[in-house]
């Protein structure tokens, strides 16, 4: 089966003034639909300028990305994207925010409100369709801004670190109820986040990213059952590919390893080529 | 509810006892009453100037509404077409700097030269004063839009217009209303200024005669007038902007420190 996206040796540069900035270097990488990817880095490593590539929000300085086959040159069509601050609109209600997209695209406003509604239910913000954002806690924000992304159905959802600013239960929770959405809805994921715990737990596939210049260390295929449970992060199984991701970062010079010998990890992990 | 009886009365007891305090401090000092009459001084001159009082604030309102409307209605359509129109950032927004830069009052001699005597010299003032925080604080606002959003916009293939009426408007709105309220309260300094310089009638034609007449009571009751007139209008403002942008940040704030 082709992939549903195919991300062929994509290099980015900034040339902001008198500085340039080498964001991305050579990625290459497929996307096949269905699956829940995780994009993992330090930060400023390009994440999210890989994502803006893919999205078509912006061009690549070389390489191709196709989607469906296509060569992506414009912002892709039916798209969901989630952002690590939820930016609703302040003066819409949850309802009037998640039909934005739907207002944006000029479909038809009025047969999309039960879906809305329905999403509303799926994410837990039942009776809370009237309030405004200022009324709501970070989680119930993120929450709604889910259900905008959700809204016109899209086959992808880009994500960037879209529960970064939460606490940790909030996030346990949103991770949780963001697989659940996943499995029901099967849809393709591209998840940005800089937690390794994170896109072990959420991912079937894991890209792991060097430290500017952003280069694709190694991708990740985690084998774990799903549905994924909280208490899988507590199996052997999930240590060692965390442990693996962490000896890869600390290899290409991130210091994301806690304690222990970095030279030691690193070799029991030796480096493969993505 | 106790705590907000207490935040009506305490303001009154202040200012009854600064009240009786100025009688009390004017009567044993023995202040002349053209340096400073005590409060009841200024009550007499309040009945006995009535009559007149009401055309001439009628005009002073006029002169500075006037002003204050023009200015929103102008400085609003100036600000959307600097943001959309890289000419006229590069042209006249650089000349309107400049004139911001200029105190607007030294222009009231030259609009009598230019407008005339009457009542549209001093709109023309009250307008120049209310333009620039009009102009500049919707600039800000319909530029300090979170980029996300329309990042959102663009995946959504949304319309320019779309995202002017449904983001960037909307999100001026508490900017504006920041602008509005230094506005409205600057336009009735305009319209005074224009007056002070050439007029017949309006609360600073009056403030002039009771200087000339060392009326000293009266002229503190025109102040008190213009006081009250220009706290009229900030509280309008701030009315319309709970009706129009219940959602910005001032107007929670406001209701949250009663
Ligand atoms: N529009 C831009 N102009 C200039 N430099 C940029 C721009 N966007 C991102 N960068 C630079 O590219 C690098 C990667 O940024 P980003 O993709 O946001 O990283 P991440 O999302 O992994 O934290 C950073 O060094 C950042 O400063
Ligand atoms: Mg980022």
């Amino acid at each position: 089966m082709p992939p549903l996206i195919a991300v062929g040796d994509i290099s980015r540069v900034f040339t902001g003034g008198a500085r340039t900035v080498t964001a991305l270097e050579h990625i290459s990488c497929d996307i096949h639909t269905g699956n829940f990817v995780s994009i993992v880095g330090p930060s400023g490593c390009g994440k999210s300028t890989l994502l803006k590539i893919i999205s078509g929000l912006l061009p690549a300085s070389s390489g191709t990305v196709t989607v469906h086959g296509k060569h992506v040159d414009s912002p892709l069509e039916n798209v969901g994207m989630v952002f690590q601050a939820p930016v609703l609109l302040k003066w819409r209600s949850v309802l009037g925010n998640i039909l934005l997209p739907v207002e944006f695209a000029r479909l038809d406003v009025p047969s999309y409100i039960d879906k809305a509604r329905a999403l509303i239910k799926l994410v837990g913000l039942e009776g809370f369709e009237e309030m405004y954002p200022h009324e709501l806690s970070g989680g119930m924000q993120q929450r709604a801004s889910l259900c905008r992304a959700l809204v016109t159905d899209p086959q992808l959802l880009l994500m960037d670190e879209p529960f970064g600013a939460l606490d940790a239960m909030t996030r346990d929770e949103l991770d949780m109820e963001l697989l659940r959405i996943w499995e029901e809805r099967k849809k393709t994921v591209l998840f940005v986040t800089h937690s390794i715990q994170e896109a072990v737990f959420l991912s079937d596939i894991v890209l792991v990213m060097s430290a500017r210049p952003g280069r694709l260390l190694e991708k990740i295929a985690v084998d774990l059952p799903r549905p994924r449970t909280m208490e899988m992060m507590s199996i052997a199984k999930f240590g060692e590919y965390t442990l693996k991701i962490r000896a890869l970062l600390a290899a290409a010079g991130v210091c994301a390893i806690i304690g222990g010998n970095r030279n030691l990890l690193a070799e029991s992990f030796p480096k493969t080529n993505p | 509810m106790k705590s907000s009886w207490k935040n009506i009365a305490e303001p009154v007891v202040f200012f009854i006892t600064l009240l009786i305090l100025w009688e009390i401090l004017v009567e044993v000092i023995q202040v002349p009453s053209f340096i400073l009459p005590p409060p009841g001084d200024l009550w007499v001159a309040f009945i006995k100037k009535l009559p007149i009082l009401g055309h001439h604030s009628v005009i002073t309102f006029i002169e500075a509404f006037g002003g204050f409307a023009l200015s929103l209605f102008l400085g609003v359509g100036f600000a959307i077409a600097v943001v959309y129109s890289r000419h006229l950032q590069n042209t006249i927004y650089p000349l309107i700097v400049i004139l911001y830069a200029m105190p607007k009052s030294a222009f009231a001699p030259l609009m009598v030269i230019w407008i005339g005597y009457g009542l549209y010299s001093k709109i023309a003032i009250a307008f120049l004063v209310a333009f620039f925080p009009i102009v500049v604080n919707t600039v800000v606002g319909l530029k300090e839009v979170e980029p996300e959003l329309l990042e959102l916009a663009r995946i959504n293939r949304a319309s320019e217009f779309d995202v002017f009426k449904k983001i960037r408007l909307p999100n001026s709105l508490p900017y504006l209303f920041a602008g509005i309220k230094v506005a409205i309260v600057l336009s009735v300094t305009g319209a005074i200024v224009a007056e002070f310089v050439a007029a017949n009638e309006g609360l600073g034609y009056l403030v002039l005669q009771a200087n000339y007449n060392l009326d000293t009571a009266f002229a503190l009751v025109i102040l008190l007038i213009l006081a009250v007139l220009s706290l009229g209008l900030f509280w309008l403002a701030e009315l319309v902007q709970r009706k129009l942008a219940p959602w910005s940040a001032a107007v929670r704030e406001v209701e949250g420190s009663f």
